[in-house]
């Protein structure tokens, strides 16, 4: 012990409860410090942090690109849409529903998809953006096509004789961000779990992770399963906010989306994604810029990312975060 | 009900041509470099605007269109290719699929930038219906036909006899091969890619008056029908993939006509995961690549 603290003669303090304090109490403020901009750019922010979170564990841990993302968000939404017009039935019955329905739904799709194998397999979640479209504009009677559902309304909560009615972007913000928290927390003890570093196994070797042992087909389905349940869960809370559903739910603009916050953040890191999603949703809302220009955008960071700067901005959090804590 | 079973066919053939065109470019890059280009569909909306373009704004007649509609797209393509194709040769194939991803959402929402979202009229072209066998066509659809014919003549001529393509064929069987031999590997990817690229675009010039509207996110809806017309061609085949083009525009005619025209676009994507679940590897897997 001596000789490792006489190696290291200056030592830094530790910032990094801190920090980790400030960012706390600047996230519970935020609604207080910018102006209602602001906080709907960090709620659109937070909403596309679940999906994320999502692809998160298929890309980053797993290691398979999927572009189906925008077809669980999209069946999320409609699903908590159409039980909130229809039965009216409380938000968390809704936001559980679609995380159940759309994890139910990435069954049947995952077994056939998951045979296949790199580019193969991006074709056949792309089909499933399409087809999922689709379905929304052709089954009229359940979906109302392409006039979608509207008037979807706010989430209210009830218990017994309680009941409370989230209104207000300030309200909707704090419900956003408790969502996004616990689905981090989530992210953060599955992968900490041994079934995360199985999934790291199956990423980094597949036939090698099998031959240890690890059933590589059980892993990626539930894997799979669990990345449409957060995109679910995710579109349940977007469609709740925006109030409307429609099939251009399911485009491949939500997919790239979602895949620009996790390669940028960084694959398989999750703080990579909770800064991904703050940069490249919230501050591209927060500016207001053109979704063509963002479109633009967002094509040369692909660019970038995969011939240059191949793990985003894990390296520098990492690297941040190494510094404040008093590594050199 | 026998003739219009017989005139949706001769239809799908047209839309086949027209796919085939824009799908055997796309079928000779992932020869050479095993990566599926999703962003070929933009080449040919590049094309189509540039024609639009050239009559809309220069001026000038349909056949000059054609020309500047073509050449603009292979300036892009080159530069494209130059920039990034060429250095993905070798790489994984996420790699390429993020890559052209890229490539995609900057050529589509530029012209969008520029251009605007909206509709547009494409004017030009041989409209002029002329009866053949009892059936009457539009001019500009044999010219299609024709085209897709000379189109393939062309490629099979060149991919079996010339320098070129036997160096196509050489790279699409083993890069390192291909280096040891003194082959410039990543000359021949960005000379196909042009190449597949100006195909792309010559089919967008020529079906537009056709389509007669021309708007920014055309290419996506090409690239979507492109990828299960690969698929089922047997990927690197070009022969297969002008029978598989013919396949898909045929299936498109009649189930838009007999089941919805709504189901139309989604024929070629149901075909897609059942040909990837069942014959990955195409309906036509000849040994032979190209």
């Amino acid at each position: 012990m001596t000789l490792t603290e006489t190696t290291q003669p200056i030592r830094k303090r530790d910032l990094r409860i801190p920090l980790a304090a400030i960012l706390l109490v600047v996230a519970l403020a935020a609604p207080f410090i910018g102006s209602r901009y602001v906080t709907h750019s960090l709620i659109i922010a937070l909403i596309f942090m679940l999906p994320a979170h999502g692809l998160n564990l298929l890309v980053g841990y797993t290691g398979l690109l999927s572009l189906a993302q925008a077809a669980f968000f999209g069946i999320g939404a409609y699903t908590a849409g159409l039980l909130a017009v229809t039965y009216g039935t409380p938000f968390y019955v809704n936001l559980i529903a679609a995380g159940l329905v759309s994890g139910a739904l990435a069954l049947p799709l995952g077994i056939p998809a998951l045979r296949l194998r790199s580019t193969s397999f991006v074709m056949c979640t792309l089909g499933f953006v399409i087809i999922g479209q689709a379905i929304a504009k052709n089954w009229v009677s359940l979906t109302r096509g392409d006039m979608g559902l509207s008037s979807i309304p706010k989430p209210y909560f009830s218990l017994g004789p309680w009941s409370y009615t989230v209104s207000g972007t300030t309200a909707f913000y704090y419900l956003a961000l408790t969502i996004g928290v616990l689905g981090t927390l989530a992210v953060w003890a599955i992968v900490r779990s041994p079934a995360g570093r199985n999934m790291i196994a199956i990423r980094e070797n597949e036939t090698l992770a099998e031959s240890v042992g690890i059933p590589t087909w059980r892993y990626k389905l539930i894997v799979f399963m669990l990345s449409a349940v957060f995109a679910g869960v995710g579109g349940s809370v977007y469609a709740h906010y925006l109030t409307v559903v429609s099939p251009l739910t399911f485009q491949m603009y939500y997919s790239t989306t979602m895949l620009i916050i996790v390669l940028g953040g960084g694959a398989g890191t999750i703080s990579g994604v909770v800064f991904g999603s703050l940069l490249f949703v919230g501050l591209t809302e927060a500016l207001r810029i053109t979704p063509e220009l963002r479109m633009i955008a967002y094509g040369f960071c692909l660019l970038i990312l995969v011939f240059w700067f191949k793990k985003g901005f894990a390296p520098m959090i990492n690297r941040f975060w190494g510094m404040i804590g008093g590594a050199k | 009900m026998f003739s219009t079973i017989l005139e949706q066919v001769i239809n799908g053939i047209v839309t086949g041509s027209v796919y085939a065109i824009v799908a055997v470019g796309m079928t000779m890059i992932f020869g050479v470099l095993r990566a599926i280009n999703f962003a070929h569909g933009e080449y040919y909306m590049l094309g189509t605007f540039g024609a639009w373009f050239a009559i809309d704004y220069l001026g000038l007649s349909y056949e000059a269109a054609i020309v500047v509609g073509v050449l603009s797209t292979i300036v892009v393509a080159y530069v494209v290719g130059q920039l990034v194709m060429r250095r993905m040769v070798g790489a994984p194939a996420e790699s390429g699929v993020l890559a052209t991803l890229g490539i995609a959402l900057v050529l589509q929402n530029t012209i969008i930038l520029v251009f605007g979202g909206g509709y547009k009229f494409f004017a030009g072209g041989y409209i002029e219906p002329v009866s053949i066998l009892g059936f009457s066509l539009a001019q500009q659809r044999i010219l299609i036909l024709v085209v897709c014919v000379l189109v393939f003549i062309g490629l099979e001529l060149m991919v079996t006899y010339s320098r070129m393509g036997k160096a196509m064929r050489a790279v699409s069987q083993n890069v390192e091969c291909c280096e040891v031999v003194g082959i410039d590997v990543s000359q021949i990817v960005l000379r196909t890619f042009v190449l597949g690229a100006g195909l792309a675009a010559l089919s967008g010039v020529l079906t537009a008056p056709v389509n007669v509207s021309v708007y920014g996110g055309m290419g996506e809806l090409i690239t979507f029908k492109t990828l299960p017309i690969i698929i089922m061609g047997g990927l690197g085949n070009v022969r297969g993939t002008f029978y598989a083009a013919m396949i898909l525009g045929i299936a498109e005619s009649l189930v838009a006509t007999y089941v919805g025209l709504q189901f139309r676009d989604t024929v070629g994507f149901a075909t897609l995961i059942l040909m990837l679940m069942w014959r990955p590897q195409g309906l036509f897997s000849t040994q032979a690549r190209f």
